[in-house]
C-alpha cells in the first residue's frame, strides 16, 4: 500500500521525526530513564532452606553438665564472654543469683538464663528459665530502678521436680544489651 | 473527489500523533522537570550516622580535638541542618493519620527505620511499620536497583542502625543465634505468635546471612552468626573473613587483603572495641580489629572498584553502576550510656575521620551525595561553664515558684522539689552518691588551654556533664554535600532522609 496523499505522508515523517527526536531529548535529559524504578518491591518474607526455630533455646552443655549435690555449675553459651554469673544460690526449691553485663553499660533488652536440675546421680531432670524483655508487663521482668548491667534472677525447681533436685546447672542462650 | 489514504497510512499516523502527543507531554515534563529531576541526583551514596551524637557531642569534640575556633570534618561540609528523630506508639498510624500516636523519643530501631524505609515505627521495630507490617529498605531498594550495597559499623552488625537496612524484626532483641519466642514474637503487635518461617520473628543473623542485601558488610557481632550463616553466605559468593564456624575473628590484616564484590568480615564477636582501649593495649587481640575509618576506606575500595573489562553485577550490568554505603559510629552512643566522656569523644573523633574518608573520595568522584547525621542523642551531653556543678537528681534543684518575683513565678507540675517517686529513678549510682566525685563533671584539655593542664583537672577547658543514661528527644544535627545535599539545609524529619536517598539513587519515583 502506499500514501497517495503527499501532504500527509510529509505529516508522518515530520511527526515520525519529532517523536524520534523527543525520544532522544527524553533519553538525554533524564539518564537514569531506563533504570527500573520497582514498582513494588516486597521484603523477602521467607528463607528456603533455612529451618524453621522450634521451641525454646536449649545448650548441649545441659546434658553433659553432672553437678554434684549443692553444687551450681556454669554450662557454655554464646554469650559467655559477655557476663559474669554472681551471688549464685540453690537451696533445693529455687536456684537465684544475678547477671552482671561486662560488655555493655546500656538496658538489657533480652536476657535468658536457663537452669537444669540434676538429682543425686548427675541425671538432668529437667530445665527452666529466667526470661527478660524489655517493655514486658510482667513485674518480675522489669527494671525497679535505673537501666544496669546487673540482672537479678530467680528460677524455681518445676513442682513436678519437687524433692528431687540437688544440683543445678546455669547457662544463658540469649543476651542483647541496648 | 476522494483521494485514497491506505489504513497502513492511517494507523500510523494515528500511532505517530499519539506517539508526539505522548512524548511530547512526557518530554515536556521531562523538559520542565529535568532541572528537578536531575536535581539530587547521584551515582553513589554515602550514608555516615554517628549513634547517640546529639547537636553538643559534635562541639564537644571539636573544642576537645580542634579547639573552640576550629572544625570538625562533617562540619565542613555545605549543606547544614537539623534532623527531628521522634518514633510513634506500637499501633500507631503514620503522621497526619487519625490513629497517629507519636513517641517524642525514639530508639535506634525505630530511627533505623525511619530513614531506611521512609516510615515512622515504634521503638524496636526493624523494617517493619508501627502495625507490624513489613517495609522495604533503601539498601534492598538499591540491591535490587543494580547498585553495588555496602554496610559498616562498630557494633555488631545484627545491632539496630545496620539491621535496619538488611532485615525485618518485630523486635530489635531477636538477634541470634538462636530464636525466642520472648525476643522474637510480639503478641501485643499480632495477636498470636507469628510462624517462624516469618521472617519477622527470623533471627536477623539468619536473614543478614541469607538475603545478600549488603554486598560488604564489616563490623561486630560473630558470637550472633553460626556455621550454617557461614555457609549460606559462603554459598552466595562471599568472602568470610576469619571463621564463623570456628568462631574466629577477622582481623584488619584479613581485611587490607580482602577482594572481591562481596566481603562479610566481623572483627569482634560482639561490638569493636573501643579506640581509646586499643590505644593503650596496643598489643591486645583486640587491637587486630580495624578502626572506622579503616573499615569505611576498604568499603568504598571494595565498592568502587570497576572490575575486570566485562565484569557485571548480579543483574547483569556494568559493574560500575554506582554504590549505597551505610557507616555507623556505633560506640558513641554506648560510651554515652555509660556516661563515658573520655571514650564518646575519642569515637567521634574516629567516626569523624571517617567522614574525611568519605569525603575526599565525594570529591574525587564528584558525583556522591555525602550525609553524615545521628539518629537519636544519647544522654542529655551537655558543655557547662567552667567551675560549675551539676546533677538535678543529687542537689537541690533551683525552685521554680518565687512568690516574691511573679516574673519568676512557674507553674510547677510538681508540688514540691521533693524527689517524684513515680517519675524519678533516685540517685542512679545508690551507695556512690556521698561521693561528689561522681557527680562532678568530666574535664578535658583543650588546644588552647595552657601547656602542663591535664585531663580530668579543674583547670581543664572543657566541662562536660550529662542529663541521663539515656535517649533524648533532642533534634539531631545533619550535614551533607554533593548531589541533592542542598535538601538538608533547615529541618527536615528522619523519615525524609528515606526520600533524598531514594531520589538520589533514582531508586523511588
Amino acid at each position: 500500500m502506499k500514501l497517495r496523499t503527499p501532504q500527509l505522508a510529509a505529516l508522518v515523517i515530520v511527526v515520525g521525526l519529532v517523536a524520534g527526536l523527543a525520544t532522544v531529548t527524553l533519553a538525554v535529559t533524564n539518564p537514569a530513564g531506563t533504570d527500573a524504578v520497582p514498582a513494588v518491591v516486597t521484603p523477602q518474607m521467607s528463607f528456603a532452606g533455612l529451618a524453621a526455630a522450634t521451641g525454646e533455646p536449649e545448650l548441649v552443655g545441659m546434658a553433659q553438665a553432672q553437678p554434684s549435690r549443692g553444687e551450681i555449675v556454669q554450662v557454655a553459651g554464646p554469650f559467655d564472654d559477655r557476663f559474669s554469673l554472681e551471688d549464685l544460690a540453690f537451696d533445693g526449691a529455687s536456684v537465684t543469683g544475678a547477671v552482671r553485663v561486662t560488655s555493655d553499660v546500656s538496658e538489657v533488652i533480652d536476657l535468658q538464663v536457663l537452669a537444669g536440675f540434676y538429682d543425686e546421680q548427675g541425671n538432668l531432670l529437667g530445665t527452666d528459665r529466667f526470661v527478660h524483655h524489655l517493655g514486658s508487663t510482667d513485674p518480675s521482668h522489669a527494671h525497679e530502678t535505673a537501666p544496669d548491667e546487673r540482672m537479678i534472677f530467680r528460677i524455681e525447681v518445676p513442682a513436678v521436680l519437687a524433692g528431687q533436685a540437688v544440683g543445678v546447672a546455669l547457662g544463658v542462650p540469649v543476651l542483647v544489651n541496648e | 473527489m476522494r483521494r485514497p489514504f491506505s489504513a497502513l497510512a492511517a494507523t500510523t499516523l494515528v500511532v505517530a500523533l499519539a506517539a508526539t502527543a505522548t512524548l511530547t507531554g512526557l518530554v515536556g515534563t521531562s523538559l520542565s522537570a529535568s532541572a528537578d529531576d536531575d536535581k539530587g541526583r547521584a551515582k553513589n551514596v554515602i550514608y555516615l550516622l554517628g549513634d547517640g551524637m546529639g547537636r553538643t557531642h559534635v562541639t564537644a569534640a571539636r573544642e576537645r580535638f580542634y579547639g573552640s575556633d576550629g572544625k570538625l570534618a562533617m562540619e565542613t561540609l555545605e549543606a547544614q541542618g537539623h534532623v527531628s528523630t521522634y518514633a510513634v506508639e506500637k499501633l500507631s498510624g503514620q503522621p497526619g493519620q487519625a490513629d497517629f500516636r507519636p513517641n517524642p523519643v525514639t530508639d535506634s530501631a525505630s530511627a533505623a527505620t525511619a530513614w531506611a524505609s521512609g516510615v515512622k515505627t515504634y521503638n524496636a521495630a526493624l523494617g517493619v511499620d508501627a502495625k507490624g507490617v513489613a517495609v522495604p529498605t533503601m539498601m534492598e531498594l538499591a540491591k535490587k536497583a543494580g547498585y553495588r550495597t555496602g554496610n559498616v559499623s562498630t557494633a555488631e552488625v545484627t545491632d539496630a542502625t545496620p539491621a535496619g537496612q538488611m532485615s525485618h524484626a518485630l523486635a530489635r532483641g531477636c538477634q541470634g543465634p538462636v530464636y525466642s519466642d520472648a525476643s522474637c514474637q510480639d503478641l501485643a503487635l499480632t495477636g498470636s505468635a507469628l510462624p517462624t518461617t516469618d521472617v519477622r520473628v527470623t533471627p536477623i543473623a539468619d536473614q543478614i546471612a541469607r538475603n545478600g542485601t549488603a554486598d560488604v558488610i564489616l563490623g561486630g557481632g560473630l558470637g550472633r552468626f553460626d556455621a550454617a550463616d557461614e555457609a549460606a553466605l559462603t554459598a552466595q559468593g562471599y568472602s568470610v573473613l576469619g571463621s564463623i564456624a570456628n568462631q574466629r575473628t577477622a582481623t584488619k590484616t584479613d581485611l587490607a587483603a580482602a577482594t572481591g564484590q562481596k566481603v562479610f568480615g566481623l572483627f569482634n564477636r560482639g561490638n569493636l572495641t573501643v579506640e581509646k582501649s586499643k590505644r593503650d593495649n596496643p598489643s591486645s587481640a583486640q587491637a587486630q580489629e580495624p578502626s572506622l575509618p579503616e573499615m569505611t576506606s576498604k568499603a568504598i575500595e571494595l565498592l568502587s572498584h570497576k572490575g575486570e573489562k566485562g565484569e557485571k553485577n548480579e543483574k547483569g550490568e556494568k559493574s560500575d553502576k554506582g554504590f549505597y554505603l551505610q557507616i555507623e559510629g556505633a560506640l558513641i552512643d554506648k560510651r554515652s550510656h555509660a556516661n563515658d566522656a573520655a571514650q564518646t569523644l575519642d569515637e567521634i573523633k574516629a567516626f569523624d575521620d571517617a567522614v574525611t574518608i568519605a569525603q575526599d573520595f565525594a570529591q574525587r568522584d564528584g558525583n556522591t551525595l555525602v550525609i553524615v547525621t545521628a539518629d537519636h542523642e544519647c544522654a542529655g551531653f551537655n558543655i557547662i561553664e567552667k567551675g560549675t556543678f551539676t546533677n538535678a537528681e543529687a542537689s537541690t534543684p533551683p525552685a521554680n515558684v518565687d512568690s516574691g518575683n511573679t516574673a519568676n513565678n512557674s507553674a510547677p507540675t510538681r508540688p514540691s522539689n521533693a524527689r517524684d517517686a513515680a517519675r524519678s529513678t533516685g540517685i542512679v549510682n545508690g551507695s556512690g552518691a556521698a561521693d561528689a566525685k561522681n557527680f562532678g563533671p568530666a574535664t578535658f584539655r583543650t588546644p588552647t588551654d595552657p601547656a602542663g593542664v591535664t585531663d580530668g583537672s579543674p583547670e581543664a577547658g572543657l566541662w562536660l556533664s550529662y542529663l541521663s543514661s539515656n535517649h533524648t528527644g533532642a533534634d539531631v544535627p545533619v550535614y551533607a554535600s554533593g548531589p541533592g545535599s542542598d535538601q538538608l539545609e533547615g529541618t527536615t524529619d528522619n523519615t525524609a532522609l528515606f526520600t533524598i536517598v531514594g531520589h538520589a539513587l533514582r531508586v523511588i519515583r
